[in-house]
């Protein structure tokens, strides 16, 4: 990209010729029993392809805006650079430690909210000390604090989702992967969470945001891509991507 | 090179991440339980009750320090079994620790199996007091008793290597759960864990070199109950064996185990 602020800049994510094809079967060949009794009647297997090759750079810093309708591959594009699924081809060098975030959050419900915020926290590159400074902004961001010591299974959705947006937030990793993530608790909670954004936590953050708002990705992406059945048709200035989009609503 | 990978080490909080996940699955396997830690303690020792009723009782069996003979023979075994048949499913269960992240798998195998060590360190500390103190036919620890933290990493890699191979197979095989199980039971028989290592080598002369469990159990007695040096031969063998099967694991986990996001 002949982006001339990003010069100076290092890498954040570099992904190479990256494709990726989904394999479903039709009737679930997974025991060995299966296996031995189909040696020679082999299940049918559907490819699905929901990437087709593509390459891209995002440098540290950035916000680049995710755009595309559903089923355009751009939650599988997140899930390949956040190391989540493998590439079938071609190489992705990430710099950091990544999280991705949609609408549920790594959390393990048989754990309570104070072992999910330092197990999370932990996987997210933070110290045990560096835990203990913000676990109390976490839980009062989150709007939890009856709630520290129970379980996460007894909590509704919401609370769930406000927890891991918080973290997310506090803790954060230094490459950000945002799926759909304004559609997290009631209005007062997105009101907080726009506020996050507006002030300085993006910046110095590397995010990757995938939204259907137009406002969100044109208020807050530097650069951003439209993709369509799989393919990446256009990366680079959000106002293009964003008018390519709308035209292919149309 | 050292000075590098201790850098590597205090700078990221991976070691203090281990822990962390460790402690926690310890804490949620003992008390969540209404018996809680004491469960911990009390299996080893109804485990041991009934083999010793069985076998020196029932079947007059002429081991000497025969309930400690099992004690140790079953605590080693116990932990082995924990660490395969108890995370066969682990990539499954574990999900959320790296569907979100790029967090390294095999950090996740090495936190449980730390935890089921602490388990082990419990059991072990028994067997220690049980044998000095308690067992009459004892004959006392002494310096050659320090082997068994040898010993016991060579399980650790061992038991890690079986774990990764049976878990990533579980991507492709959802069966390997019950494959795994009756496979555990033949190796339990084959195992001298409750039965005379002589009758074990008449009976299968050299099986000891097959049975990777057999050698590690039969240096942990020479260690601990005859305060001997190992077999050496034998611990050389079973190293071998750990390390392998190791590898083995990691070539699955980088084949299969990169793809358990999308196939679990």
């Amino acid at each position: 990209m002949e982006n001339t602020t990003t010069v100076d800049r290092a890498v954040a994510i570099k992904a190479r010729n990256i494709c990726k094809t989904f394999q479903i079967s039709e009737d679930s060949h997974n025991t060995v029993k299966h296996r031995l009794f189909n040696l020679f009647n082999p299940p049918k297997t559907k490819y699905v392809p929901a990437l087709k090759t593509m390459s891209m750079e995002i440098m540290q810093g950035e916000c680049i805006g995710l755009l595309g309708r559903n089923g355009s591959g751009k939650s599988t594009l997140v899930k390949l650079l956040a190391g989540v699924y493998s590439t079938d081809s071609g190489y992705i060098n990430v710099t950091g430690s990544t999280m991705l975030m949609n609408l549920g959050v790594g959390m393990s419900h048989e754990l309570t909210a104070r072992e999910n915020v330092y197990v999370s926290g932990s996987v997210l590159g933070l110290k045990i000390k560096e835990i203990d400074a913000i676990f109390d902004e976490i839980i009062e961001f989150a709007e939890l604090e009856g709630f520290v010591d129970t379980k996460i299974k007894f909590f509704s959705s919401g609370m769930v989702a406000r927890l891991g947006f918080s973290i997310a937030v506090k803790a954060g990793a230094d490459i950000m992967f945002l799926d759909e993530i304004f559609a997290v608790g009631d209005a007062k909670f997105q009101e907080k969470a726009i506020k996050v954004f507006e002030s300085s936590w993006i910046k110095g953050r590397t995010v990757i945001l995938v939204s259907h708002s137009m406002d969100v990705i044109r208020q807050y992406c530097s650069r951003a891509a439209f993709m369509k059945q799989g393919e990446l048709v256009y990366f680079g200035d959000t106002e293009v991507a964003i008018s390519k989009y709308i035209e292919d609503n149309q | 090179m050292l000075q590098v990978l201790n850098n590597w080490f205090i700078r990221s909080n991976k070691s203090e991440r281990l822990w962390l996940l460790a402690k926690i699955e310890f804490k949620l396997r003992y008390y969540e339980n209404k018996l809680g830690l004491f469960w911990a303690l009390l299996k080893p020792i109804v485990d041991v009750t009934i083999y010793y009723i069985v076998f020196k009782t029932i079947l007059s069996s002429d081991v000497p320090a025969f309930a400690s003979y099992i004690f140790i023979g079953l605590i080693l075994w116990n932990f082995f079994v924990e660490s395969t048949s108890g995370t066969v499913q682990i990539l499954n269960t574990k999900k959320y620790l790296y569907e979100y992240s790029n967090m390294n798998k095999l950090e996740i195998y090495i936190s449980t199996l730390l935890s089921n060590s602490i388990g082990f360190f419990f059991n072990l500390l028994m067997f220690i007091i049980f044998y000095n103190l308690i067992e009459p036919a004892s004959n006392g620890m002494n310096l050659n008793s320090i082997w068994i933290i040898v010993l016991f990493l060579n399980l650790f890699i061992l038991s890690l290597g079986v774990s990764l191979i049976l878990s990533c197979l579980y991507i492709i095989a959802k069966d390997v759960t019950q494959i795994w199980q009756v496979f555990t039971t033949f190796l339990f028989f084959l195992s001298p864990i409750f039965y005379k290592h002589s009758l074990f080598k008449e009976a299968l002369p050299a099986f000891e070199f097959g049975n990777p469990i057999a050698g590690i159990i039969i240096n942990a007695r020479r260690v601990l109950m005859q305060g001997v040096n190992p077999n050496y031969e034998l611990l050389w063998f079973d190293i071998l064996y750990a390390l392998i099967l190791f590898f083995i694991g990691l070539i699955l986990l980088n084949k299969l185990g990169s793809k358990a996001a999308e196939k679990l």
